[in-house]
C-alpha cells in the first residue's frame, strides 16, 4: 500500500529557528493520527506543510507519490482538507454559504454549484450534524457549532485526508465528546485524519496512532499507549518532576474516561 | 431521508433564487420606468405621453424637443446610469477586497486617485477629442489603481484591514490627491482650457457628456463588469480569510491584484464622467446585502442595477430641485451618504465587525 501523504526528509524553519531537520512520516488511507507536542514545536507548521501552503526548505512532501510542489493548490484541495484553528468571516455568511466554499476547488471560473456539488454539501452537513444550522449566521455560532461547521467545510471538499488543527480547542467537555464522536464517524467513512491535539486525555480509543514532536529531537511515532506514557510525556513536555504524580494520574484517569 | 432533505433544501434554494430574481426584475422595471420619467424632467418639460407617442410613431418630435432629448437628456441619463453602476460595483469589489463593509471608492481614495489622473489628462490634452478623453480615462485608471494600492499597502495588517487603519489611510491619501487636483484646477483657471471641467469634477457633477464619451465609459464599465463576474465568488472565499482561501486553491495575491485593477477600471470610468461622487459605492451594496445576504456573486448584478437606479434618481433630483440652477449630484449623495456612513461606522464598532 502506498502512503496517502508522505513527508520525506523534510527540513523547515522560520529564520534561524529550525523546526524540522529531517522529518520522515507517512499517513495511510485508514490512519487516524494525533499530533502532539509542547507549544511552539511546530504542530500547525507540520499541518501546513501537509496542505502545500508551506513548502519545505529541504526534502519533499508527497500526495499519492506526487510532490505537493508540482501540484496546484486546487488539485491538492480536492484530496486534502485543512480545518484551521481560528476563522474570522468578514460578512454575515450563513452556515450553508460557508460550507459551500468547500466546493471552490471543483468550480470553474464561471457558473455555480451543480447537483453533485450540492450533494457533497448536504452530505457534509449531515455527517457533522449541522443540517439544522444551515440558515444560521456563521459568526453567531457557539464554539462547538463553529468547530463542526468548519469540519463540514472540509468534508464538502470530499477529501481523502482531513487535517485538523486543534479541533478540541476551546470546547467544553460535552462538545469535546461530540468532536470525538465526529472523528470516529469520519474514520468509519474512510477518511484519513491527522489532528494536532492539545488535550492528551482525548486520544486513547479515538486515534490509531500518535506522532510526538519534541524540540531538537526526531519525531516519535507509536500507538497511543506507547506515546502517552508518563515517562515519555514528562520528557517531551519538560514537566517539572514534582508534578510527576499528577501527570501519571492525569494520563491514567483520562484513559479510563476514553475507554 | 437524504432525498427528502435534498428536496427540502432544493425548495429553499429555489426560494432564495426566486427572491434574487424578483429583486432583479423589480430593479430592471424601476430603471425602465425611471429613464423616460427622468428624460421628461428639466427646464423643458417633455411629458411621458409625448415620449410614448413619439416612440410609437404617432407623433413627431419638434427639432427642439429632439435636440433636448437626444443631445442633452439621454446622454446625461446614460451617464448617470453608468456612473452609478461603476461606483457601486467597484464599491462591492473593494468591500470584498478589504473585507470591510465600509470600503468605498471615495472613502479609500480610489476616486481621488482617478480624479488626479483625469485632471492631469484634461490639463495636458483637450478632453473633447476621443483621443483626449481616452487618455484622460486611462490616466484616471492609473490614478485609481495607484491610490488603492497605496491605501491597501498602508492599511493592511496580516491580510486584514482594521477599520481605523483603513479610514485613516484612505482619508490621508484621498485628501492629498483631491488637493493636488485643486492645485491643477487653480492652474487651469489661470491659464488653461477654461472648460471648468476640473471644478465640476471636484464637486461631483455629471457634466453634460457627448455620445462618444458615454460610449467610451460604457465600454469601460462593460469590461469592468465582465471582469467582476469571476472575481465575485473568489471574494466569497477570501471573506473566510487568507488561510482558507489559499487552502481552497484561490490565489490570494492574484485575486487581490485583479480586484484592484478591475475596481479601478470601474472607478476611473465613473470619475471620468462624474468626478468625486461620494458614498454611492457604500450605500447601494449595503442595502442590497441586507436583502440578499453577503454572497458577492448574487450581489453583483443587483448592485450594478441598483447603483444605476440610485444615481439616476439622485442626478435627476440634483438637476431639477433648485432649477434653473443645478446641484452637483455629489452634494446630494454626500447629504444622504454621510449620515448613512456614520451609522454604519457606529454599527461596525458596536458589533466589533472587524
Amino acid at each position: 500500500m502506498t502512503p496517502l501523504l508522505e513527508f520525506s526528509h523534510v527540513g523547515f524553519g522560520y529564520g534561524k529557528r529550525t523546526l524540522f531537520s529531517d522529518l520522515d512520516a507517512e499517513v495511510f488511507a485508514d490512519d487516524c493520527i494525533a499530533l502532539v507536542g509542547p507549544n511552539g514545536v511546530g504542530k500547525t507548521t507540520l499541518l501546513r506543510l501537509g496542505t502545500g501552503t508551506l513548502a519545505p526548505a529541504r526534502g519533499d512532501v508527497k500526495l499519492n507519490l506526487r510532490s505537493l510542489c508540482s501540484l496546484k493548490q486546487r488539485e491538492i484541495a480536492r484530496s486534502i482538507a485543512f480545518v484551521p484553528q481560528n476563522v474570522e468571516v468578514s460578512f454575515p455568511f450563513t452556515v450553508e454559504q460557508f460550507v459551500e466554499q468547500g466546493r471552490t476547488p471543483f468550480l470553474g471560473l464561471f457558473g455555480g454549484l451543480d447537483a453533485e456539488d450540492r450533494a457533497a454539501v448536504e452530505r457534509a452537513l449531515e455527517l457533522t450534524d449541522t443540517t439544522s444550522l444551515r440558515t444560521r449566521v456563521f459568526n453567531q455560532l457557539s464554539g462547538g457549532e463553529r468547530q463542526r461547521v468548519k469540519v463540514a467545510l472540509g468534508l464538502a471538499q470530499q477529501p481523502q485526508l482531513l487535517l485538523l488543527d486543534e479541533p478540541m480547542q476551546n470546547l467544553d467537555i460535552g462538545r469535546q465528546f461530540e468532536m470525538v464522536d465526529l472523528i470516529r464517524r469520519l474514520r468509519r467513512e474512510g477518511i484519513a485524519i491527522l489532528a494536532s491535539m492539545h488535550d492528551l486525555g482525548m486520544i486513547e480509543g479515538v486515534f490509531s496512532s500518535v506522532w510526538l514532536l519534541t524540540p531538537d529531537e526526531a519525531m516519535r511515532q507509536g500507538t497511543p499507549r506507547e506515546i502517552l506514557h508518563p515517562q515519555v510525556l514528562e520528557d517531551a513536555f519538560n514537566c517539572p518532576p514534582r508534578h510527576r504524580p499528577r501527570l501519571v494520574e492525569h494520563t491514567r484517569k483520562n484513559m479510563e474516561i476514553a475507554i | 431521508m437524504v432525498v427528502e432533505v435534498v428536496a427540502a433544501h432544493k425548495a429553499q434554494g429555489v426560494r432564495r433564487e426566486t427572491r434574487q430574481h424578483l429583486l432583479l426584475s423589480a430593479l430592471v422595471a424601476a430603471l425602465l420606468l425611471a429613464i423616460p420619467v427622468a428624460a421628461g424632467m428639466g427646464a423643458a418639460h417633455l411629458p411621458l405621453r409625448l415620449l410614448a407617442e413619439s416612440a410609437g410613431g404617432i407623433r413627431q418630435l419638434t427639432p427642439d424637443e429632439h435636440e433636448i432629448l437626444f443631445s442633452i437628456r439621454l446622454p446625461r441619463i446614460l451617464a448617470a446610469i453608468l456612473v452609478g453602476s461603476g461606483l457601486s460595483v467597484s464599491g462591492l469589489l473593494f468591500q470584498g477586497l478589504f473585507r470591510n463593509p465600509l470600503a468605498d471608492p471615495y472613502v479609500i481614495g480610489s476616486s481621488g486617485g482617478a480624479l488626479l489622473g483625469a485632471s492631469l489628462g484634461v490639463f495636458l490634452l483637450p478632453a473633447v477629442s476621443i483621443a483626449g478623453f481616452g487618455t484622460t480615462a486611462l490616466l484616471a485608471f492609473a490614478g485609481a489603481a495607484g491610490a488603492i494600492a497605496l491605501v491597501y499597502w498602508l492599511a493592511c495588517v496580516d491580510g486584514k484591514t482594521p477599520v481605523v487603519a483603513l479610514l485613516l489611510a484612505g482619508f490621508a491619501v484621498s485628501t492629498m490627491l483631491s488637493y493636488s487636483s485643486y492645485f491643477l484646477e487653480v492652474m487651469d483657471n489661470g491659464f488653461g482650457s477654461g472648460m471648468h471641467v476640473l471644478s465640476a469634477w471636484l464637486h461631483g457633477t455629471i457634466v453634460q457628456p457627448g455620445w462618444d464619451q458615454v460610449a467610451i465609459v460604457a465600454a469601460m464599465i462593460a469590461v469592468g463588469y465582465a471582469g467582476s463576474i469571476p472575481l465575485a465568488r473568489k471574494l466569497n472565499t477570501l471573506a473566510l480569510g487568507e488561510e482558507y482561501a489559499m487552502n481552497l486553491g484561490v490565489s490570494v495575491q492574484r485575486t487581490r491584484i485583479a480586484v484592484i485593477l478591475i475596481g479601478s477600471v470601474l472607478t476611473a470610468a465613473a470619475v471620468a464622467l462624474g468626478g468625486l461622487i461620494s458614498f454611492t459605492g457604500l450605500i447601494v451594496p449595503h442595502i442590497l446585502r441586507m436583502i440578499l445576504g453577503p454572497d458577492h456573486a448574487r450581489l453583483l448584478p443587483a448592485t450594478a442595477l441598483g447603483g444605476a437606479l440610485f444615481l439616476l434618481v439622485a442626478d435627476t433630483a440634483a438637476r431639477t430641485v433648485i432649477a434653473p440652477a443645478e446641484l452637483p449630484v455629489g452634494v446630494l449623495t454626500a447629504f444622504i451618504g454621510g449620515p448613512f456612513f456614520l451609522y454604519l461606522l457606529r454599527k461596525a464598532r458596536k458589533e466589533v465587525l472587524l
